[in-house]
């Protein structure tokens, strides 16, 4: 028992500093997110007691059951929809009525139970199982432009988003993954660039490109999960339509974002893994909702609308 | 006593079941015939009452119950648009400090400021990798100032040849444990940091060091 509760509090300390954005929720005065504590919009975030109190609100809808309930009580295949998500935007809106017409876009694409915006922080945040290409496209048919910050659920999982991006030169591609629950990771995944057809992908257990794809190991196989056949880490396969594009949703029993920082993704020339992979992309620690406000890059001026993955400075090189 | 106990079994028994919850990365076992999948142990546990973590963090001491039997390796690719590109290898040996051995090649000679950013997703750039990495709330700074951010690396020189070769030896950056730097972005600035001196509006908070040139996400590798 002592035992027990000795490794909760070491896990709770770890947590709690690894976190500090917690603190913003009851704490207005230190951190970057503080300003949110005099908008009284996002009723959420103001208060540790709101924003229990919205737990309790999705928690008791019927649609949004299985984000408190355990793993083994989801089963994907019900209706092949994703768990649910919380998913933050932040969205060029300069008026209420602007902030309404994001809402009611929103709320119309398949998958979406709920929409908060937060206007005077440009933030709108949604819930839901859509796809992050779903509503990114939804947005983008407002006319308006918006940027993914962050995603996760109300539980703080110490890393409750992770991403891999493919940065080229031929094969481009960003994944994205989410812990839903204790034992349930989300996956969004876009390819560009790859030859037509089927291929291998899979997490790998380092995130070592030094070599590419070849220095990052074998697929990530926990001795205590999975099986030699297949190991945790196996994705299956891409299927990659006659333009070299894929795009992949599921979910994945047992995996945890926090045991994948650092480690990569990789993709095969095939559907065989055992050959060395064609790419890979170490996986990135990701903002969690309510993680990052930050629409400006104080190093050089980059506003978040100008922001891309490939701002890089390149004109005095 | 618990940890210890537990780094002590974990490196025994070649990790069939780490039941540490509090590191990272768990300890490498040393006989290198068997290499073994590297096990971390963060089991998502969840918590769900910040207000009550909140009393615990307070006082929580600057090292946690975590023990290291083990040497740990990490290592960052650097790239940008440009022909700015190199490699970071960082290595640390129980919770000691981290060695971190630079080359980045392409550079315009003379000094350029080198970060570690909280998040190291830079699908919107800079914004998306938010932050120096600051885990203990401070203003920007030079690496052997007492406040500083842990991810202020200071800067890194390059040569004639637009080579810069560095080796920082840092207590900021653990590679393991509730700061590791695991995941997090390296990035090579434009300019020179002023380590929070300048007198700049942006020294005490980025030291005005200018763009990105390259960057890279710090990657585990093996031993």
């Amino acid at each position: 028992m002592a035992f027990l509760r000795s490794l909760t509090t070491a896990t709770a300390i770890a947590a709690a500093s690894a976190l500090p954005t917690a603190f913003a929720f009851s704490s207005s005065s230190s951190f970057k997110s503080s300003n949110f504590s005099n908008t009284q919009s996002l009723s959420f975030l103001s208060s540790p007691t709101n924003r229990l109190g919205l737990t309790r609100t999705f928690a008791s809808s019927p649609t949004a059951l299985h984000m408190d309930s355990p793993t083994s009580d989801y089963n994907p295949s019900q209706d092949g929809s994703l768990p649910d998500l919380l998913t933050e935007y932040v969205v060029d809106m300069k008026c209420e009525g602007c902030a309404n017409a994001v809402k009611n876009k929103l709320q119309t694409v398949n998958g979406v139970k709920s929409v908060e915006v937060d206007l005077s922080n440009q933030v709108v945040r949604i819930l839901g199982s859509s796809t992050v290409k779903t509503m990114t496209e939804a947005l983008e048919q407002t006319g308006r432009k918006a940027r993914l910050i962050g995603q996760g659920v109300l539980e703080d999982f110490l890393v409750s988003a992770a991403v891999a991006e493919f940065k080229g030169p031929e094969i481009f591609g960003v994944v994205r993954l989410a812990q839903v629950s204790m034992e349930l990771a989300r996956i969004e995944a876009n390819f560009s660039g790859l030859s037509p057809g089927k291929h291998g992908w899979s997490i790998n257990e380092f995130g070592d490109l030094t070599r590419g794809a070849a220095s990052t190991g074998k697929v990530f196989n926990p001795s205590n999960e999975g099986t030699d056949k297949e190991p945790l880490g196996d994705l299956g396969t891409l299927d990659v339509d006659k333009n070299g594009e894929a795009f992949y949703t599921g979910v994945k029993q047992q995996l945890r974002v926090a045991d994948l920082i650092g480690r990569s993704i990789a993709v095969y020339e095939t559907e065989d893994k055992s050959d060395q992979g064609r790419t890979a992309a170490v996986i990135a620690r990701s903002a969690g909702v309510g993680e990052n406000y930050k629409k400006i890059c104080a190093c050089d001026g980059t506003t978040i609308w100008e922001a891309s993955d490939k701002d890089f400075v390149t004109s005095k090189v | 006593m618990q940890a210890a106990a537990i780094a002590a079994m974990a490196a025994h028994a070649i990790l069939t079941v780490t039941t540490s919850q509090h590191t990272l990365l768990a300890p490498f076992p040393t006989n290198p015939s068997t290499p073994a999948v590297l096990q971390s142990s963060f089991r998502g546990v969840s918590l769900k009452l910040p207000c009550q973590s909140l009393s615990i963090a307070a006082t929580v001491p600057k090292k946690p119950l975590i023990v290291f039997a083990a040497t740990k390796k990490a290592v960052a690719v650097l790239k940008g648009d440009s022909k700015v590109e190199g490699v970071v290898t960082l290595t640390q040996d129980d919770d000691g400090p981290t060695t971190v051995n630079v080359r980045i090649t392409g550079l315009t000679p003379g000094p350029h400021g080198f970060h570690l950013h909280e998040f190291g997703d830079t699908t919107n750039g800079c914004m998306s990798t938010g932050a120096h990495f600051n885990p203990n709330n401070m203003t920007h700074g030079a690496p052997e100032d007492k406040v500083r951010h842990a991810g202020d690396l200071g800067n890194i020189v390059a040569n004639a040849d637009g080579v810069a070769e560095a080796t920082i030896v840092d207590k900021q950056i653990p590679l393991s444990g509730p700061n590791a730097i695991i995941g997090r972005a390296l990035v090579v600035h434009e300019l020179e940091d002023d380590l929070g001196k300048g007198g700049h509006e942006l020294s005490l908070t980025t030291g005005n060091a200018g763009g990105r040139l390259a960057c890279g996400v710090v990657g585990l590798t093996p031993i």
